[in-house]
């Protein structure tokens, strides 16, 4: 009950001491945030819709993006994240496997836009990539988390037939993970279309070279009409997001 | 002790002791033969490593020393695949895949003969499909071939796993505790099934158990483990049974 109570203090203090660090005390600095949000939320009404047909091609190029982004990484941290699962493979083999994923998970998603920019030349090519790479560090890492979690009665048992390493993934490591790799595929997908709507902003295609040009250009009630619709498609994600996961997950758990 | 000589030995296991630290030993100079073509029941209080015992014979664990055999061979020399063709494993919890359907769990026992190519596109060969049916069907539940085990009720489940390790064709199937989760009368069902099983198929069945009404049943040998040692002498009810142990100790 005191330990309970002396952490308690602790990361109070601590909280109070890095909010600190950052302004948050500052009450100057946070009224004069409060009154620009006013001003910049009355800039943005009422959205302007013209702006409909362009920002829809913009979106849908963001959408396909995220959309191949998203499978290409996926595909290809399936077996980065087999070879990174130590319970299958030695141990040598998987710290090289997870050292990959970590590299390529340190990046940010658009220092990779930029990159695949200087690499491909402006344009969504650069922007897939983008999102395939990132994609990659944080489904092989999470994936293989996974994958040692398995149920090793599971693997034991199937083990004991005579089962490959590879007949173990078919059908022990991924069956028995399909519910956590749907979910989390999924949750990338929804990540993705979020955070591409931005790779835009450094050339790699999609919405945010419409948002950019808005924002430079001080034009507030169309960036509404682009921000709206991006929450449509977030909206529409969630709702196929969570047929997907109605009409394939396991239902009943025993 | 006698009849020992005359039969052929399924398991023989020798100075067998197992500890996961030097000073905690789970097992200690564990020395049993197992005849071939029987039912063996391997009983004693929680916690005095049945399983661990199991998990050795079936060549899961690897003992700190001593030694297995199964048919007059060394299980620590054996490939895992020509493991697969003597031994079969089956754990307290079954083992089986929840998201894949019955007979997909039972053609798992098909593994260690197919190689990596179609059947890692869930293609096996025709034969193997119509055996897995048959351990299917020989076990009650055809009409469940298709179901996902996670929809099967725990007694279906048992049936699938006894499925799969039959379809592995093994000499010996070692067991551990896995009718004890299930009502006495399925229970029964499910060991009649596993006799009817050891007769046919000359399978040497090796298993956990802490129901002593069972045990009296279907042992035709009883092991009784206590603090990791071999306890002398066998349960009275069975003595008079076949009860051929060969305790080394």
């Amino acid at each position: 009950m005191k330990t309970n109570l002396l952490i308690t203090a602790f990361v109070t203090l601590l909280l109070g001491i890095v909010l600190n660090e950052l302004g948050f005390f500052d009450s100057g600095k946070l009224i004069r945030g409060l009154r620009n949000l006013g001003i910049l939320t009355s800039d943005m009404v009422p959205p302007d819709f013209s702006v409909l047909p362009v920002a829809g091609r913009a979106l849908w190029e963001t959408v396909l993006m995220s959309f191949a982004g998203t499978l290409l990484g996926f595909l290809a941290s399936l077996p980065l994240s087999i070879l990174g699962t130590r319970n299958l493979f030695p141990t040598i083999l998987s710290s090289v496997a997870r050292f990959i994923a970590a590299a390529v998970r340190t990046i940010p998603v658009l220092l990779w836009a930029i990159i695949f920019v200087i690499l491909f030349g402006l344009g969504p090519l650069a922007g897939t990539f983008g999102i395939a790479a990132y994609t990659v560090g944080y489904l092989a890492k999470i994936y293989s988390d996974l994958f040692e979690g398995t149920d090793p009665e599971v693997v034991e048992a199937v083990g004991s037939t005579g089962a490959s390493k590879l007949q173990l993934v078919r059908f022990v490591f991924l069956p028995e993970g399909a519910n956590a790799i749907l979910t989390q595929l999924l949750f990338m997908l929804e990540y993705n279309i979020r955070a591409s709507s931005i790779l835009g902003f450094v050339g790699a295609g999609g919405l945010g070279f419409v948002m950019q040009v808005y924002l430079q250009t001080l034009e507030y009630r169309r960036l509404a009409s682009v921000l709206l619709l991006i929450l449509v498609v977030v909206l529409a994600m969630d709702g196929i997001s969570a047929w997907i996961r109605k009409r394939f997950l396991l239902t009943a758990q025993a | 002790m006698s009849r020992t000589s005359n039969q052929q030995i399924a398991l023989r296991a020798e100075g067998l002791s197992f500890a996961y630290r030097e000073t905690d030993w789970i097992l200690k100079d564990i020395c049993l033969s197992i005849p071939s073509g029987q039912i063996t029941i391997i009983m004693g209080p929680s916690g005095t490593g049945k399983t661990t015992l199991l998990k050795i014979l079936a060549g899961i664990l690897i003992p700190s020393r001593g030694h297995v055999e199964v048919f007059n061979q060394d299980i620590a020399n054996q490939p895992q695949r020509s493991m697969a063709s003597l031994i079969g494993y089956i754990p307290q919890q079954l083992g089986l895949v929840r998201n894949l359907t019955a007979l997909e769990n039972v053609l798992m026992g098909a593994l260690g003969r197919c190689g990596n190519g179609r059947a890692l596109l869930g293609l096996f060969p025709r034969e193997e499909v119509r055996k897995a049916e048959a351990a299917l069907d020989l076990m009650g539940i055809a009409h469940k071939t298709n179901e996902k085990v996670f929809r099967l009720s725990g007694g279906e489940r048992q049936r699938v796993a006894i499925a799969r390790t039959l379809l592995q064709h093994p000499r010996v199937v070692v067991a551990d505790e896995f009718v004890s989760d299930l009502d006495m009368a399925l229970a029964l069902e499910i060991l009649s099934r596993i006799r009817l099983a050891a007769a046919q198929e000359q399978i040497t069945f090796v298993m956990s158990m802490h129901r002593q009404g069972l045990v009296r049943e279907f042992a035709e040998n009883v092991v009784t483990l206590r603090e990791g040692h071999i306890a002398p002498g066998f349960i009275p009810a069975i003595s008079q049974g076949s009860a051929v142990v060969e305790l080394l100790q």
